[in-house]
């Protein structure tokens, strides 16, 4: 009886399901070609409404003009480099980095440094030599490497206030000049510039030669970073030169060739080379010029008013025995140990010169 | 009006005052010296050994040479550099037709004019730098020697910051420093622009008549 009830029942259940399924295939199937209408509709009112891209008749020519695609070089009669170039982009890119970046962000470089040496001065004093002078000196400097450190300082700062007027002059000359006053000024600066610019390489290079020997960088340098340079309190001992001498010593180095390459690039525009490479070495040459200028207020304050004795050994060429104690110990004592070296040979000469006059006696 | 000045009646007295003073100085140079008879037995000719000396003095001698190594190459930068910029420049060239002489000569082109501004630049300021860090050469220089120096230098600068051509007023600032440097010229040691000469061939002329070999 159960197994004809079981079989009823499934009987009963496929027939509910044929049933509604029927039912939704009745009710769904004419629906299908609807949906497919409206999505149909669908794209083709989207494609309806997008608008039309009507090109204007003189877009071609305007994005030629401004390179905007491709940079495309038309022909001119001039002959020269670039002049079949309408609108250079990178113009207006090396235009815009240096209205708004360079100018400020160098302004705001050097304002912060001299505020932060006067801060440091009002606070820290000049630093005196611990126990006064001892009267004895010491050679530091030879004469052709002062000779070489001041060409070079003449020339950078000959360079670098005409090259600051040219950067800044509009700002601060105009008000002060007028605009034909800082026309001619610029145009002063310009000329000055250009023709003592390769000078400048000169001076590079003979610092390089007359100074690199002792401003490889060594383990000291290490602590002496570490300790600040003794700036705040304590001693450090350092050799002739200290890791911030280094450290200049090799920004010159760096930043002076760059500006000398770059400046050379801007200098004889004679060689070929196009707005966008004078563009980048403008930008190169602006960089590092800041850099240096504004880190050189740092080495002017040391060298000058912050430490007591630092000055004379680039003037005279002499240090006193007790700044380079205190500030080049591991250098006193090479020196010192040089000349006592140096007293002990001319003894030896003396007491052997002394010798044959006293030998007959003895033999 | 400043600029007529400059181009007028400052030039004029500049160069009146160049020209004489130069003059005076050689005539009162060579007068007397030629008053002094020496009366020593000549052991050797006098002309050869000033023309020995002259030629002598154009290189160092080989016992100091390694030391003054720089003076003689800045001195030489410089010098020549100037004499070229003075005398070959093209703006100097057209400069000494229209004022001085009337006709114009040989021109430099463009780059040699800039490479020869470097050089002579580059000599002044090696010459003035070891001039003020040497103590013996500091010692022995009087104020003359260092206001000719700048007096020179600001010629130079003057010159570099004109040559664009920009304005006026560059060119007037040019030859208005020009002119000082003429007037201060004949009463300063930068007569040795006149005077190596005429110097080197009396001590030659001395010593060669007394048999030392210059």
């Amino acid at each position: 009886m159960t197994g004809i009830k079981d079989k009823k029942s499934a009987r009963m259940r496929k027939a509910v399901y044929c049933c509604v399924l029927s039912l939704l295939f009745v009710l769904v199937a004419p629906l299908i070609p609807y949906v497919i209408d409206a999505h149909a509709e669908d794209v083709t009112s989207s494609k309806a409404n997008k608008p039309v891209a009507l090109q204007h008749p003189g877009i071609n020519l305007w994005n030629d003009v401004r390179q905007r695609n491709e940079v495309t070089q038309g022909s001119s009669q001039v002959i020269g480099v670039d002049s079949g170039i309408l609108i250079n982009k990178t113009g207006e890119d090396w235009r815009r980095f240096r209205m708004q970046m360079l100018m400020p962000y160098g302004a705001y470089f050097m304002a912060a440094t001299i505020t932060t040496i006067v801060l440091f001065f009002l606070l820290r004093g000049k630093l005196r030599l611990p126990g006064g002078r001892s009267g004895e000196l010491l050679c530091r400097f030879s004469l052709n490497q002062r000779t070489a450190h001041w060409f070079a300082v003449g020339v950078f700062w000959l360079l670098g206030i005409t090259g600051l007027i040219l950067l800044y002059g509009r700002f601060v000359l105009i008000p002060l000049l007028g605009a034909d006053g800082f026309s001619i000024t610029a145009s002063a600066c310009k000329e000055m510039h250009n023709l003592i610019g390769p000078l400048f390489l000169l001076a590079v290079l003979a610092l390089l030669v007359l100074y690199i020997k002792d401003n490889f960088f060594n383990r000291d340098d290490i602590t002496w970073i570490t300790k600040g340079g003794g700036m705040f309190g304590g001693h450090v001992s350092a050799g002739r030169f200290n890791a911030g001498e280094k450290t200049w010593f090799w920004l010159v180095m760096i930043f002076g060739f760059l500006l000398c390459i770059t400046g050379l690039v801007l200098d004889f525009s004679v060689f070929g080379q196009g707005r966008e490479i004078m563009a980048l070495s403008h930008v190169i040459h602006g960089i590092s010029a800041l850099i240096l200028i504004t880190v050189s207020f740092g080495h002017i304050y040391l060298g000058t008013i912050g430490v007591e004795g630092t000055l004379e050994g680039m003037t005279t060429g002499y240090v006193d025995a007790s700044w380079a104690k205190s500030h080049h110990d591991f250098w006193y004592e090479e020196m010192s140990a040089t000349v006592e070296e140096q007293q002990g040979i001319k003894k030896d000469v003396a007491s052997s010169s002394t010798k044959p006059a006293s030998s007959p006696a003895g033999d | 009006m400043f600029e007529q000045l400059v181009d007028g009646v400052f030039w004029n007295i500049a160069l009146i005052v160049f020209f004489v003073g130069v003059i005076w100085r050689l005539i009162t140079v060579l007068v007397l010296r030629s008053k002094r008879i020496d009366y020593s037995v000549a052991r050797n000719s006098g002309v050869s050994g000033a023309v020995m000396a002259n030629i002598r003095g154009f290189y160092p001698r080989k016992e100091v040479s390694a030391r003054i190594r720089l003076q003689v190459i800045a001195g030489y930068m410089f010098h020549l550099g100037l004499f070229v910029l003075l005398f070959f420049a093209a703006p100097h060239v057209k400069f000494i037709a229209q004022h001085i002489t009337g006709f114009t000569y040989m021109t430099i082109p463009y780059w040699g004019f800039i490479v020869a501004s470097e050089i002579a630049f580059a000599g002044l300021i090696l010459l003035w730098v070891h001039r003020v860090l040497n103590p013996v050469t500091r010692l022995i220089s009087k104020r003359s020697d260092h206001i000719g120096t700048i007096l020179v230098f600001v010629v130079m600068l003057t010159g570099c910051m004109a040559l664009g051509e920009a304005s006026s007023e560059l060119r007037v600032l040019h030859r208005f420093s020009v002119e000082l440097l003429m007037v201060y010229f004949p009463f300063s040691a930068l007569m040795h622009a006149f005077m190596f000469i005429p110097s080197r061939a009396f001590t030659g002329a001395f010593l060669g008549r007394r048999g030392v070999n210059v």
